[in-house]
Parts: C-alpha cells; sequence; structure tokens
C-alpha cells in the first residue's frame, strides 16, 4: 500500500471535500448530511490504516521542496497517527449528532463546510512537519471556529467570536515570532532538521514563552481563557468540537510535539508550567462551581482539565507523559459527550440555566445516564477510562517530587466532583422546576451521546490497548523526557 | 490453572450477574431475584472451596509496574469469606424485603458489583489494581443510596463526595507509595516509616477509615440510614466497609509499613479511634429512631477497630480485628432486625413503637443477642474483642482506656433504651396486628445471632484460626488471646460499667416515666445540652464546614476569573479606543499639523541617516 497517499488523503479528503459540500447541497441536503459524515469518516479510517505501519515503527513521511527554502512536509509517526485518530473519530460522533441538532437552523452549508474544513485544518495540523505549515493550518481553524461560535450572528455572539479569534490570534502571532527565533537559530523551518540542530544548541528560552503564549491562547489556559466560556454560545455539537476534539486540543497536542518530541524543555519550565495549569485548573474549576449556566460550567471545567493535561506533558515524567496523553482520548471522548448532553437538554427545555431545570432523569433517562457516565469519566472514577489517566498524572508528578503541585491539583479534582454533580443533581434530580415536559425528541442526537457514554465506560475496562498505543508514542520521545 | 480460574470467577461471577440483571431479566423480579441469590450462594462455595489456598494470579497490564495481580492468602481468604457469607445471608434477606419496590433491578445490580469489587479490593496484589475496585465501589454506593426514598439522591451525593475526596487522598498516598517503596506489589512493599513515607502513610490511612466510616468521614451514614433501603445499611455501612476498611488498615500498619508504638502516627491513630468512639456513641443515645441510633453505633464501633489497630501491641491488633468481624456480625444482624421491624410495622420511629417483642419473638431474641454482643456482655463475641481492644489500649495510655470504657457505658445504656423502647413496654393499639416476618427474613438473622455465640464462647476458633496468622508467630510473641481474658481487672471494670448502665437505665425510666426518654437527663445535662443542640443543627457536620469553605475558594476563584474576564472585555478595548482616539486627534486635517509631522519625520529619517 502506498502509505504516503493515505497520509495524503487523511488531510486532503477534508480539507477539498469541505468546499465540494455546497455543491452537493444542490442534490439534496440529506446527501449533503452523508457526505460532510463520509468525508470525516474518510479522514478516521485513513488515520487508522496508518496504524499499522507505526505499530511496525515506521514513520510515513510526505516531502517536496518548495522554492526560497521552504518545504512542505506531513510526517505521521505516532503521536501524530494518535491525535488524528481521536480527533476524527470524534468529530465524526459530533457530526452524526449535527443531522439532528442542525437540521432546524438556516444555514447549514456554511455550517457543515466550516465543520469538515475545521477538521481538515486539524488533520492538516497533526500531521505538519514544518512549523510554517503548521502555522497556516493553525489560522485555518482560528477562521472556521470564529465563523462557528458566530454561527446564529446574534449581536453578543459575534462579539464572542470575535473574542476568540483575537485573543487566539494573539497569541498566535507571538507564537510565529517564537517560530521566526527558532528559525533564525537553526536554520530551517522542518521540525527534523531543528530536532537535529537543537541537540547542540537549545532553543531560547524567550523563543519558549513566546510559543507557550500561542499554546496557552489555543488550549485556554490561564489566564488567556475566557474566551473558551464565553464561545459557549455556539451550537453544542461547536463546543463539543471546540473543546473535546479540535481546537482546545490543537495547543496540548503543539506542545507535545515541539517540546516532548523536538526539543527539551529547560528544567525551569517543567516547574513554570504547571505551576501555570494548576492555577488555572483550581480557577476554573471554582468558577465552574459559581455558574449557573451548563454549557460556561462545562467550558471552565475544560479549562481546568487542560490544566491537568499540561501537568501530565510538562512535569518531565515519564508516566505522568503516558497519563497526558490518555487524557487527551478519555477528555475527548467525555468532554464530547458532556456538551453533546447540554446540546439535548439546551434544545429541548429551552434554557441553559441549571437553576430553572431539574428532575429530567424521568424523561431523558439515556440523555442523564450518558451524562453521569461521561461526569464519572471527567472526575476519574473507575472503571471509566478518566480514571487511569488522572492517575498516571498524578502518580508521574509525584514521582517529580513536586509534591505542592500535586496537592494544587487534588484541590481541582475535588472541585471536578462538586461542579459536576451539582450540575447533574440540579438538572437531572429533584423535582421539575420547569413546566415544559422536555422529552428526547431526536434519537440520532441521543444515540451519539450513548455511543460516546459507552466509549468513556469502554475505554477505561480494555485501557491496555490505548495505554499500549501509548507506550509506542513514550518510545518515539526517548531521549527527551526522562 | 484451575485454581487461578477459580480465582478470577470470585470476581468475574458477580459481575455476570450483574449484567444479566442489568440487561436480561430487567422485567422479570423473580428472574432477578434468582439470579442474585444463585450468584451469592455461588460466590460462597467458591469461597469456601478457596479458603485453605495460597494462590497468585499475575498478568502484565499496563507497564509501569501496574501489572494485573490477584493473591489469596490466609488474611484475603478470610475476608472474602465474611464477604461471602454476608452477601448471601443478605441477598437471602433482600429478597422478601425488597419484593415490591422500585428499583429492585437496580438494587441486585448494585449489590452484586459491589461484591464483584470488594472481591477485587480484598485480592488484589497490585496498588493500582485496589485502588481500581476500590473507587469503583463508590459508583455503588451512589447507586444503591440514590434509588432509597425520594430525597436520597442528596445523601448518595453526600456519600460520593465524601468518600470520593478521601480516595483521590488514597490516590496520591498509592502514587507515593509506589514511588518511595519503587514496586506496586503490595505484597513486597516494607517501607520504614517517617519523612515522605509518614506523609503516604497518612493520605492512605485516610482512604482506609473513610471507607470504614470513621470520624470524620462519617456524616453521611446516619443520613443514608434514613433515606437508603434498609439492606444497603446492613451490607455496606455494617458489614462490608468496615471488613474492606479494617482490612486494607491493617495492611497498611502490617505489612507495607512498620506502624510501632513509638510512632506519633500511631497516638494520630488512636486518637482518631477514641475520639470516634466517644463522639459517634454520643450521639447515638439520644437517637429516638431505630435505624438512625444504630448507624451512629456502625460510626462508633470502628473507633474501637482503629483504636485496638493503632495502639501496635498485639493485644490491641487482635483486639481491633476480632471486632471488626464480630461487628460485622452483630451490627448487620442489629440493621436486619431494624428491616424486619420496619417491614411489620411500616415506622422505625421509637416513639410509634413499643411491646412488638412479644408479637415477633424471633427478631426480638436475636435482637437481645446482639445487643448483648455490642454492649460487650460475657459470653458472647463483642465482650472479649472489647476486652482486647481495653488490654491494648490499657498498655498505651490511661486516657484511651477510659475514653473506651466510657463508650461501652453508653453503648450499652443504648441499647438498653433501644430494646426497652421498641419490644417491651406498652404495645401500640395500631401494632395489634403485627405478625413475625417470614422465614427467609428470620434465617439470616438467626444464622448471625448463632455466630455471635460461636465467636463468644469457642473463641479460640477466630482467634487462632483466623486472626492469629495476620499477625505471625513473631509478632503475637506466644501470646494466646483465645479463652477468657486473662486480667480479671480489666474484666470487674467491664461488669461494673456495664451494671452501672443497667441501673442507670432503671433510675432514668423510673424518673422520666418511659424508655424512650431514658437518656434525657444526659440528653439535657447542663453543658451537654448546649452541645447536643448544635450536633443536632448540623454545626458539626465536617462536610458542612468543607462545604462553606469550598464555596468560599470558588467565590474567590470566581472573582479572580471575572477580573480577568474585564481585562479583556473592558480595559483592553478601552485602552485600544484611547489610543485610536488620540491617533484620530491627531488627523484632524489641518495643513500646518500636517507640515509638522512631516518635519519632524524629515529630521528623524536624518538623524538616522547621519549616525
Amino acid at each position: 500500500m502506498r502509505y504516503d497517499l493515505v497520509l495524503l488523503n487523511t488531510v486532503l479528503i477534508p480539507v477539498a471535500g469541505a468546499f465540494i459540500l455546497p455543491l452537493v447541497a444542490r442534490i439534496s441536503l440529506k446527501t449533503r448530511d452523508f457526505a460532510a459524515l463520509g468525508l470525516v469518516l474518510a479522514s478516521f479510517v485513513f488515520s487508522l490504516l496508518l496504524i499499522p505501519q507505526i505499530m511496525a515503527g515506521r514513520a510515513v513521511i510526505i516531502f517536496s521542496q518548495l522554492p526560497l527554502g521552504f518545504n512542505f512536509v506531513l510526517t505521521a509517526d505516532a503521536l501524530a497517527v494518535f491525535m488524528a485518530c481521536v480527533s476524527s473519530f470524534i468529530s465524526a460522533i459530533i457530526i452524526l449528532y449535527s443531522f439532528g441538532y442542525i437540521s432546524h437552523y438556516e444555514n447549514q452549508n456554511e455550517y457543515y463546510t466550516m465543520v469538515v474544513l475545521f477538521l481538515g485544518a486539524m488533520m492538516g495540523l497533526v500531521f505538519a512537519g514544518n512549523l510554517i505549515l503548521l502555522y497556516v493550518f493553525w489560522e485555518i481553524t482560528a477562521i472556521t471556529s470564529w465563523r462557528l461560535i458566530g454561527f446564529f450572528r446574534e449581536k453578543k455572539h459575534v462579539i464572542c467570536a470575535d473574542k476568540a479569534f483575537l485573543v487566539t490570534m494573539f497569541g498566535a502571532v507571538l507564537m510565529l515570532i517564537g517560530f521566526i527565533s527558532i528559525f533564525q537559530q537553526t536554520g530551517s523551518f522542518d521540525l527534523a532538521v531543528i530536532k537535529e540542530s537543537v541537540k547542540t544548541n537549545p532553543v531560547s528560552n524567550l523563543a519558549i514563552a513566546l510559543i507557550l503564549v500561542g499554546i496557552f491562547s489555543k488550549s485556554a489556559t490561564l489566564p488567556f481563557h475566557t474566551w473558551l466560556p464565553d464561545a459557549g454560545v455556539a451550537p453544542s455539537p461547536v463546543t463539543a468540537l471546540l473543546h473535546a476534539a479540535i481546537l482546545v486540543k490543537i495547543g496540548v497536542y503543539v506542545f507535545a510535539r515541539l517540546f516532548l518530541t523536538t526539543f527539551s524543555l529547560a528544567q525551569f519550565w517543567h516547574t513554570a508550567v504547571p505551576i501555570i495549569a494548576a492555577i488555572s485548573a483550581i480557577v476554573s474549576a471554582g468558577a465552574a462551581l459559581r455558574e449557573t449556566d451548563i454549557k460556561r460550567i462545562i467550558a471552565y471545567s475544560t479549562v481546568s482539565q487542560i490544566g491537568f493535561i499540561f501537568l501530565g506533558l510538562s512535569i518531565g515524567n515519564e508516566l505522568a507523559v503516558a497519563g497526558g496523553l490518555l487524557y487527551i482520548l478519555m477528555h475527548g471522548l467525555a468532554k464530547a459527550g458532556l456538551f453533546l448532553c447540554a446540546g439535548i437538554i439546551e434544545q429541548n427545555t429551552k434554557t441553559k440555566d441549571i437553576t430553572k431545570l431539574g428532575g429530567l432523569i424521568k424523561t431523558m433517562p439515556v440523555t442523564a445516564m450518558a451524562f453521569l457516565f461521561c461526569a464519572f469519566s471527567v472526575m476519574g472514577i473507575p472503571p471509566f477510562g478518566g480514571f487511569f489517566s488522572k492517575y498516571m498524572v498524578f502518580a508521574g508528578a509525584v514521582e517529580t517530587g513536586h509534591l505542592w503541585i500535586v496537592f494544587a491539583f487534588l484541590v481541582g479534582a475535588f472541585l471536578t466532583i462538586l461542579y459536576l454533580f451539582r450540575v447533574f443533581n440540579l438538572v437531572f434530580l429533584g423535582e421539575a422546576r420547569s413546566l415544559i415536559q422536555a422529552k428526547e425528541k431526536s434519537p440520532i442526537m441521543v444515540t451519539s451521546v450513548a455511543i460516546l457514554a459507552v466509549l468513556s465506560l469502554v475505554g477505561g475496562i480494555f485501557i491496555n490497548y490505548p495505554c499500549g498505543f501509548v507506550q509506542i508514542i513514550l518510545a518515539n520521545m526517548a531521549g527527551i523526557i526522562k | 490453572m484451575i485454581d487461578k480460574l477459580l480465582l478470577l470467577l470470585l470476581i468475574i461471577l458477580p459481575l455476570i450477574a450483574a449484567v444479566k440483571i442489568l440487561i436480561i431479566f430487567r422485567k422479570f423480579p423473580k428472574l432477578t431475584e434468582a439470579a442474585a441469590l444463585s450468584a451469592t450462594l455461588l460466590n460462597l462455595l467458591l469461597a469456601i472451596i478457596l479458603f485453605k489456598s495460597e494462590i497468585r494470579f499475575f498478568a502484565p497490564w499496563l507497564g509501569w509496574g501496574l501489572d494485573f495481580s490477584l493473591r489469596l492468602y490466609h488474611f484475603s481468604a478470610f475476608i472474602i469469606l465474611a464477604i461471602a457469607g454476608f452477601s448471601f445471608l443478605i441477598a437471602l434477606y433482600s429478597v422478601v424485603f425488597m419484593r415490591g419496590k422500585p428499583c429492585l433491578n437496580q438494587f441486585y445490580v448494585y449489590f452484586l458489583l459491589t461484591l464483584a469489587f470488594a472481591n477485587g479490593v480484598v485480592l488484589s496484589d497490585n496498588l493500582l489494581i485496589l485502588l481500581f475496585f476500590w473507587e469503583g465501589l463508590l459508583l455503588t454506593l451512589f447507586g444503591m443510596i440514590a434509588i432509597g426514598n425520594k430525597n436520597a439522591f442528596q445523601v448518595a451525593t453526600k456519600a460520593f463526595i465524601i468518600v470520593g475526596i478521601t480516595d483521590l487522598c488514597m490516590m496520591i498516598g498509592i502514587a507515593l507509595t509506589g514511588y518511595l517503596s519503587g514496586t506496586m506489589a503490595i505484597s513486597q512493599i516494607n517501607l520504614p516509616l517517617g519523612g515522605l513515607a509518614s506523609l503516604a502513610f497518612i493520605l492512605l490511612i485516610i482512604g482506609a477509615i473513610s471507607k470504614s466510616g470513621s470520624m470524620p468521614f462519617h456524616s453521611w451514614i446516619p443520613d443514608a440510614a434514613m433515606d437508603a433501603p434498609l439492606p444497603f445499611m446492613a451490607l455496606i455501612p455494617a458489614a462490608f466497609e468496615k471488613l474492606l476498611g479494617i482490612y486494607f488498615l491493617t495492611r497498611i500498619c502490617l505489612d507495607m509499613f512498620r506502624l510501632n508504638v513509638n510512632s506519633w502516627l500511631s497516638i494520630l491513630l488512636m486518637i482518631v479511634g477514641a475520639v470516634t468512639i466517644i463522639l459517634a456513641v454520643m450521639m447515638a443515645l439520644i437517637q429516638k429512631n431505630y435505624k438512625r441510633l444504630l448507624s451512629y453505633h456502625a460510626i462508633s464501633q470502628v473507633g474501637y477497630m482503629i483504636l485496638g489497630i493503632g495502639t501496635a501491641v498485639p493485644a490491641g491488633i487482635v483486639g481491633g480485628l476480632f471486632h471488626m468481624i464480630n461487628n460485622a456480625l452483630y451490627k448487620s444482624c442489629l440493621f436486619l432486625t431494624g428491616g424486619a421491624v420496619e417491614k411489620q410495622t411500616g415506622t422505625t420511629n421509637l416513639e410509634e413503637l413499643g411491646g412488638i417483642g412479644s408479637k415477633m419473638p424471633v427478631t426480638f431474641i436475636c435482637f437481645i443477642i446482639t445487643a448483648l454482643s455490642i454492649s460487650g456482655v460475657p459470653p458472647f463475641n463483642g465482650f472479649f474483642s472489647k476486652e482486647l481492644v481495653y488490654d491494648g489500649a490499657l498498655q498505651r495510655g490511661n486516657i484511651f482506656y477510659i475514653i473506651a470504657v466510657l463508650g461501652s457505658f453508653f453503648t450499652a445504656a443504648s441499647f438498653l433504651k433501644l430494646g426497652h423502647a421498641a419490644f417491651l413496654g406498652k404495645l401500640q393499639e395500631k401494632n395489634n396486628n403485627v405478625r413475625e416476618v417470614s422465614f427467609s427474613m428470620l434465617l439470616p438473622m438467626i444464622v448471625i445471632a448463632l455466630l455471635c455465640i460461636v465467636f463468644g464462647v469457642f473463641n479460640y476458633l477466630p482467634l487462632n484460626k483466623l486472626i492469629g496468622p495476620i499477625l505471625g508467630e513473631s509478632r503475637l510473641g506466644g501470646h494466646n488471646f483465645s479463652g477468657f481474658p486473662v486480667n480479671m481487672k480489666l474484666v470487674v471494670v467491664s461488669v461494673v460499667v456495664l451494671i452501672a448502665a443497667l441501673l442507670n437505665h432503671i433510675f432514668a425510666v423510673r424518673v422520666k416515666g418511659s424508655a424512650i426518654k431514658a437518656s434525657d437527663h444526659i440528653h439535657h445535662a447542663p453543658v451537654l445540652s448546649a452541645i447536643y443542640d448544635r450536633a443536632e443543627k448540623r454545626f458539626f457536620d465536617p462536610y458542612d464546614i468543607g462545604m462553606n469553605i469550598t464555596r468560599k475558594i470558588s467565590k474567590v476563584a470566581f472573582l479572580c476569573d471575572k477580573a480577568i474576564d474585564w481585562i479583556y472585555n473592558v480595559l483592553i478595548v478601552k485602552l485600544t479606543f484611547a489610543f485610536t482616539n488620540e491617533i484620530k486627534r491627531l488627523h484632524n486635517g489641518s495643513y500646518s499639523m500636517y507640515l509638522v509631522w512631516s518635519l519632524l519625520g524629515l529630521f528623524l529619517v536624518a538623524a538616522f541617516l547621519v549616525h
């Protein structure tokens, strides 16, 4: 099999296909919906096809030289394939859910085009083997997310979209300056060349700081996080995409790509990044405990959980990195599930205020159970997948001896249990407070959240499979992390 | 090979039964009951077959020393057998008790999952596996309480939050222990206390004592007693949690860390134990509800176990472990009698009961036996284990001994009150038609009550066969704790205390005129009454205090977050507008102004070129 073609297809199909969707809509709207799902699924299947190569220990690379010293490089190593599979799979479920969710809104062509392009840009970013290419895809996600957050076109929504765009753009520009400073030092944007070059000549701390600003703004970490709760005005499947599959995971991924597989961080950063992450985890978890808008609560929860992922990736310990990578998978599944549940609730009750809801478990039992499953996974309760990732992150952090950071995150984990139970109890248990007889109207939406909930459980029971794959990723990082 | 499969079956069998009930039998209550009964019976048979064996199961799993390893040896086999016995008897009891209740199939699913997870906890020989099953119990705990009455979910949440938070502490403890000892295999861990190891010890202990329901992690138990289904109380807080919590506590203190009499951690444990004994029993004394009174005793008794194991002397440890199994026996039986009363009269409020002893003679006899056991009357089992704990406590300090004996006084007093108020006295009119419960509810009570006598009269059986090997010859130091207590002074004090409790009761009933008011003179004593008032209003509930603190933290966090948001939404916007306004002002269309700018620019360019 031509694996380079497979790799090219994972990126090309969604990126090019996105623009064909409005044309397909001329045939029939149903065809367009399924075409959108097909494009994302194709991308997922092609990513899966790369796995045998990875298991055999070979990376797939596409390389072509461009004028002016630039080049076009796509690299599929274990980390990239892992991320691509996770993102495209979760996106596919979210598109399935959109069939039900988006069906009674206008501008559906724009929606599907943007969503598929969004995923395509993510795939491009994941496989990008060159900083400029990475930056280009990075900005495509910014533009598509801007359009998607302001999808409903109300004035307030557009302002939120602008805020998201401006904050992430600000970070991205600083990151670009960081990239240029790396270029000045190493003479190349190609990650493979940079990797060789920095072995003798470490990257300056200024460049790292600039890149970190970009990463933190994209991954919504304190103090660049407030755009994410505001982005909750977007349609629910979009927020699920932003939180679980694509946008905030970009920052985390680029962190792993640059600081774990390309060059190593100075000791200072192994303390500084976890401290920022810890503050972020606690502050946002505390805010989640006071908000009353269900989507804002879950958004703050993402900010908080991203802190855990950063702890795992940055503390400089193999077990913690493994935990951080598993966290990306488990958090993606569970958080997508939570947002999609919130979408079902929001559509059927016409409110997002949890203090006005109650007793929904009687009329929406599947949604309630799915929400509970996903919440357990985020809390890290066995046998759900989140347990293992949380344990590994904590155990790895303990091994580095930074016990104060561990205890700070412990507070974050306490608060996680509290705010998720607060939402669950107010929304699903107790007396029904709203007069509306909410029903689970759309079976396709309910099915998609059920799939995610079950996967959160299955991911925990068969943890050895993802864990085995993560070990291959770690083998690639050998020498960079301890 | 076959024995390894049998070992796995201990976990898998209840799991399969649970899944079967959940998916196939959900609409068929009879099949559900049959599946639950047969699964618990098979589990009991398995436990008996495997009782004498030593089996290890090992399978590599996740790397980093996180292997799937199980180990059955004398200690775990003992606990497995106890768990199996209780689950079968209580399943038998539940068949009648739960019949017709809503969420029947959910109840059995959680029941069987609890059994599977509990077996997993006891068998696991890897810290991660232990944590996996241990935290998994949270789910079934939540579920079992939540299916109770209408507001039970709030208690379920409370229980989940308290136990969940302590489990997280234990998670850190486990990570730290694994790191310090370089292995995750429990049977290979042997750390000296001190420094980080002490921290790991404390974190693990938090998990263990929270599971066993000790203070300050107790406050969900009395609430659950009122709201959760009764078999849950008999199964989980009365039996399973004590067995699991104290099992793990013992493993921590004896195997994983060497707790010795010189360690401050030993004192800490004894203080936790003593405080739990006295505070919980004081609360139990004033309760006017059958189940709620028992639930406070479920907390108080765990204090004796922690005190005993915390003494780190052989007599105390043996006493603590013996008390664990004794307490599981009489406490679950007491809850079952409470359930029988509830089933037949429809209430557990003591004010509406009275005189039903003649209507329910077998239940009453079971109650008497177990009440005598818990009060520590010879020759029932509770007497012997308490004497051993006293012996250990006295070796470590008079104050611990005095508190433990004082605890006994109040225990005896409150059971005299409970028995008198519920079973003796005047029969209320509405209870005239009350009859004895059916045989399958009586059988578990009778079996457990008989065991209470056997474990008392033939106490060499549990002490020499079950508990002796746990400490091992070297640690026992040649002591033989079976038979009648050697220290006659302790026995005399205990008997005097019991007689005092009896006299106190008779006196109080005569003065106040009714059994239910037998504790009023203590309840309304000068200083105590103020404290009791506040306790009844939940001023001292650690959960509420913790929640208040959390609320304050979250308020601060929320304000921080809003402040950051203000920078984006207001400050940056204002600064941008101020800046652009300034620029705008400069572009006012005036020629002279533009000329000045041009000249200024020209000058700067010239200056740059000259340099």
